[in-house]
């Protein structure tokens, strides 16, 4: 039976359902999307983490307007790593430290009043402001959140109004943190409404969409890449390599003005094919533009991708040279590190995709995944892991800590690919961690970005602090031969 | 990047460097009429925090006591982030993961599961329940869902076990106040339900340090224990949160330390409560005078020589012992740094912003090392604030430079926009959230208070006491000259 009870669930039995171990002779996709066990000490965030954070936060040049009191603005300020190259001016002739994206926080800061007497005097007034204070903000992206969806704020109507008065494009991404069972809901919120009011956008304004002289044949864009610190740098000039001209990245370091034109390229090339895939599906859907799936990460997967996106525009020859160009350059780095980490067993732990998109990525430096845990993966992803993995991996739906911490005490890993929260509770066993959300020093993606990602890793396992952390070394046999 | 090979070292960080790109073809200043918070419902760059993050805070500094957050998932997670952030420690807190179904129908179903799930596998000593904004509006009637809670507990592990447990109710609606009096709230809460009977009354003597860090809360040890006094520190987060790394851990993995229950419960028998933060601590203390007469000292936070000599001298009164030489020395060695380093610290003009408490301390000290505070702000409003910091600017008001400028409440874009429109500034002393301001100015940031999460080791280093000042003036100074003189001129301090 590929389920698994782990010990530390015997009295929440539930959660057997959610764990097991990949037999590809007997491969079974565990329950998953599904409510959190109050209590269990889970690690999922919440929906306007999803939107927020993930896809809404990377856009370089919008006024992100949390509708809500202070704390969920404040928490979602500056926290990713979703970097971008839009700065705003800080002085005359000194722009500012910190991107637009990350720099500000803004936010309706909901009180008392404004919860019993309902907030959308208070947002409408807000976004104003704030168009009058940031007048290089090309729009704005309303959230709302737990509190003002449960007061039940009409911010659509809101966003009509000021976009009214302004001109400015806005819009909206209702998904309270309460609405889903993780930030995936959140992913799939702002998926579904971005697609339904770029579309309406551009209905009013046809004049946003993209021009036609503008156009090329080789137009793509590329869905689903957040540039985790910069990981932007190291993918889009390889697509710019092979020929095609990458329009739009949805949404990282994006300019709201390509997003609203992200309906007019030739092909959709997705990387995060949870959080993003839906916008794919809908445009292929409304407007027959095909999509393919991709992985950016490691080098076989990147030249896959490469290859794949080539050949549906009939470019591969130049794709092929483009990928022995690229390989060669980091052969020899990687190679160093191969040597280093082979046999090297790994656990890894993200929101989802990322278990699947490493596995490869892993196996080519010699490694071995060990164990893999999701946030808040669907049956896809599952699929998707059980698909490249050899067989033999643990694998966890919406870990929870005394899980996480029964699997690393059991596998003993030699190192945890995890976020922020899981990273300090592994070093306290004396097991390396890399953070894989935000990267410990990226870019990680592309082939220079195996790179760094290699580097990390090799870091994490060879540091000499893992030698003192048994404590002081024992004296008792010199003691004894003392005393004796 | 061009086609150089790359090296082990992976991409440097120099080729990493990306152009920035102006928003706006030029500078434009922000609309005046809107700078001024006041003037606008919109708040840009927030000075504070929600309540449930500094309950979450106190909880995690009592022995075996584990959050649990009434609330969405998010509040719970982006809480312990934030934390992890900070003190680079794990931070467990479990979360009732209000979905769609408890918006609607409350969160009663998730409360008792919850409980029961967390006591099952955990077997915590204390839970800290901790509420959000979204079960405070639903109106989740807290107190008889935990008591269903236990009773459902009861069933499945008998009464004694349950009754070993203790249940500690906060309520902290974040549209009510900001993660300051959340910590308060949590103070009040904890001795309310906890420290319920005063009958062998001792020498003892109890501290609520506010969200201090670990380094701070073990320099006001190293206080006591120089003075000879015994005393409690009610949410003692020096262990629990900066632990050794030292396998293999015991799973669940709780952390060394922490206020033990037992030691809560005698804070109700102690000869005195010191709330070194009145704003975040403050009710705590005064609840256990007003019950049962214990008397309280609130404030002012330990911060430079004046306030640690109150400090001292209010322990020295109430429990009788004598100041003891050692500290003597001690202060002694701090105001021999300030004549060391004085002419690197007059007439310096400096910008403090933080926590209401934090803020009026590190305000004194910088007046002591005789600064010009030209610009204090905190962004928890609150009128013991502007009383305390109004005294301490008439005190110094002739060596002043500038009039200063307070700002009670307010955010830090006003804040920032305040600071560019002065003509010269010295330093800023404040949290992490100052950096970018700092950069821009080209104004050093010497971090102190709470959120530090962008540079390791502040969580350690006090600036609490005789010793923890002297850390910060040499901080001060070291900032100051590196700013002022990359030069080598010096080199003969
Ligand atoms: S809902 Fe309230 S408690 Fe939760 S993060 Fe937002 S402000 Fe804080
Ligand atoms: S209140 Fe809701 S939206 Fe805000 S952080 Fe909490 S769970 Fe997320």
């Amino acid at each position: 039976m590929p389920l698994v009870n782990m010990k530390c669930n015997e009295k929440i039995p539930e959660r057997g359902k959610h764990i097991y171990i990949h037999d590809p002779e007997n491969p079974v996709i565990p329950a998953c999307n599904i409510k959190t066990i109050p209590g269990d000490m889970t690690e999922r965030g919440c929906a306007f983490a999803g939107s927020r954070g993930v896809i809404g936060g990377p856009i370089s040049d919008v006024i992100c307007m949390v509708h809500a009191p202070v704390g969920c603005a404040w928490f979602t300020w500056g926290s990713r790593r979703n970097l971008s190259d839009l700065h705003a001016w800080a002085i005359p002739g000194r722009l500012t430290n910190t991107s637009f994206n990350r720099r500000y926080c803004v936010v309706t800061d909901m009180q008392e009043k404004d919860v019993v007497f309902g907030g959308m005097k208070r947002l409408k007034q807000a976004c104003l402001e704030a168009f009058r204070l940031f007048p290089e903000a090309r729009g704005m992206i309303i959230f709302t959140t737990c509190t003002t969806g449960l007061i039940g704020d009409d911010v659509q109507a809101v966003a009509r109004q000021v976009e009214k008065e302004i001109g400015k494009p806005v819009f909206t991404s209702e998904s309270p943190g309460c609405s889903g069972v993780s930030q995936s809901k959140g992913h799939h919120d702002f998926n579904m409404q971005f697609y339904r009011q770029i579309n309406a956008l551009r209905e009013r304004r046809p004049e946003l969409k993209m021009r036609e002289e503008e156009k090329t044949p080789y137009d793509i864009c590329l869905i689903g890449e957040y540039n985790m610190d910069w990981d932007l740098q190291a993918i889009p000039p390889l697509f710019e390599k092979i020929g095609v001209r990458v329009a739009a990245v949805f949404s990282g370091n994006e300019r709201i003005e390509n997003l609203i034109k992200m309906l007019d390229v030739k092909l959709n090339v997705v990387h995060c094919q949870r959080s993003a895939e839906y916008i794919a599906h809908m445009i292929k859907d409304g407007f027959d533009i095909p999509f393919i799936r991709v992985s950016l990460f490691g080098i076989e997967q990147t030249a896959e991708a490469l290859r794949n996106t080539a050949a549906f525009f009939g470019m591969e020859e130049l794709a092929e040279k483009v990928i022995a160009e690229e390989v060669a350059r980091v052969e020899k780095a990687l190679a160093f590190y191969r040597e280093k980490l082979a046999g090297k067993r790994i656990a890894v732990y993200v929101g989802g995709p990322r278990v699947w998109h490493w596995i490869k990525l892993l196996e080519e430096l010699g490694m071995e995944v060990v164990a893999g845990a999701c946030t808040f993966a669907h049956e896809d992803d599952y699929e998707k892991i059980n698909a490249r993995h050899k067989g033999g991996i643990l694998v966890i739906d919406a870990p929870n800590e005394f899980e996480i911490e029964e699997m690393l005490v059991t596998l003993k890993p030699d190192l945890f690919l995890t976020g922020l929260k899981e990273k300090y509770l592994a070093r306290k066993m004396g097991i390396p961690t890399v953070n894989s959300h935000s990267y410990e020093k990226g870019p990680y993606a592309g082939f220079a970005g195996m790179v760094n990602f290699a580097r990390d890793i090799y870091q994490g396992i060879y540091a000499p602090v893992w030698r003192f952390q048994d404590g002081l070394p024992e004296a008792e046999e010199e003691a004894e031969a003392e005393c004796g | 990047m061009r086609l150089r090979e790359i090296s082990i070292d992976g991409i440097p960080y120099d080729r990493l460097r990306v152009e920035k790109i102006p928003a706006a073809p030029e500078y434009v200043p922000r609309d005046p009429e809107l700078v001024p918070a006041s003037n606008r419902s919109v708040v840009v760059n927030p000075n504070r925090i929600c309540m449930p993050i500094g309950a979450m805070w106190a909880v995690l500094g009592v022995h075996r006591a584990i959050p649990f957050v009434q609330g969405a998932q998010g509040c719970t997670t982006y809480a312990r982030y934030t934390f992890c952030r900070i003190f680079k420690e794990p931070a467990t807190i479990a979360t009732a993961s209000f979905h769609e179904d408890a918006a609607v129908f409350g969160g009663r179903q998730n409360v008792i599961e919850g409980v029961r799930n967390l006591v099952v596998r955990y077997w915590p000593e204390v839970i800290g329940v901790v509420t959000t904004c979204s079960s405070e509006i639903m109106g989740d009637d807290m107190v008889s869902f935990l008591k269903e809670a236990r009773a459902r507990l009861s069933k499945e592990i008998g009464e004694e076990k349950t009754e070993e447990i203790a249940i500690v109710l906060i309520n902290t609606p974040s549209f009510a106040g900001s993660h300051v009096e959340g910590y308060d709230r949590a103070s009040r809460a904890f001795l309310e339900s906890l420290a319920t009977t005063r009958d062998v009354p001792s020498e003892q003597v109890n501290i609520i340090p506010g969200m201090l860090y670990p380094g701070d809360i073990r320099e006001i040890k190293h206080l006591l224990r120089e003075m000879g006094v015994e005393g409690t520190v009610l949410f003692d987060i020096s262990d629990t949160l900066d632990a050794p790394l030292n396998p293999p851990q015991e799973i669940p993995y709780y952390p060394p330390g922490g206020t033990p229950l037992a030691g809560i419960r005698q804070m109700a028998n102690a000869r005195a409560t010191f709330a070194l933060q009145p704003h975040a601590g403050g009710s705590g203390a005064r609840y256990l005078e007003r019950k049962y007469g214990i008397p309280a000292f609130i404030g002012p936070v330990p911060i430079g020589v004046a306030a640690t000599d109150a400090f001292l001298e209010n322990l020295s009164r109430v429990t009788g012992r004598e100041i003891p030489s050692s500290l003597h020395e001690e202060r002694g060695r701090l105001v021999d740094a300030m004549a060391d380093t004085l002419h690197h610290t007059m007439m310096k003009r400096v910008a403090i912003f933080g926590d209401p408490d934090v803020v009026t301390g590190v305000t004194r000290f910088a007046c002591e090392l005789g600064m010009t505070p030209v610009a204090v702000s905190t962004g928890t409003p609150s009128k013991i604030f502007a009383r305390e910091i109004e005294s301490i600017l008439a005190e110094y008001k002739e060596i002043f430079l500038d009039e200063p400028k307070v700002f009670n409440g307010g955010d830090l874009f006003e804040f920032e926009e305040y600071l560019k429109t002065i003509p010269r500034l010295d330093l800023i002393l404040g949290h992490s959230k100052g950096i970018d301001i700092s950069r821009e100015l080209e104004v050093p940031l010497v971090r102190v208070g709470f959120p530090i999460y962008d540079r390791f080791g502040y969580q350690k280093k006090p600036v609490v006491g005789y010793r923890g000042a002297e850390l910060l003036l040499y901080e001060i100074v070291n900032e100051i000259l590196d700013y002022r003189y990359p030069d080598d001129r010096t080199q003969q301090l």
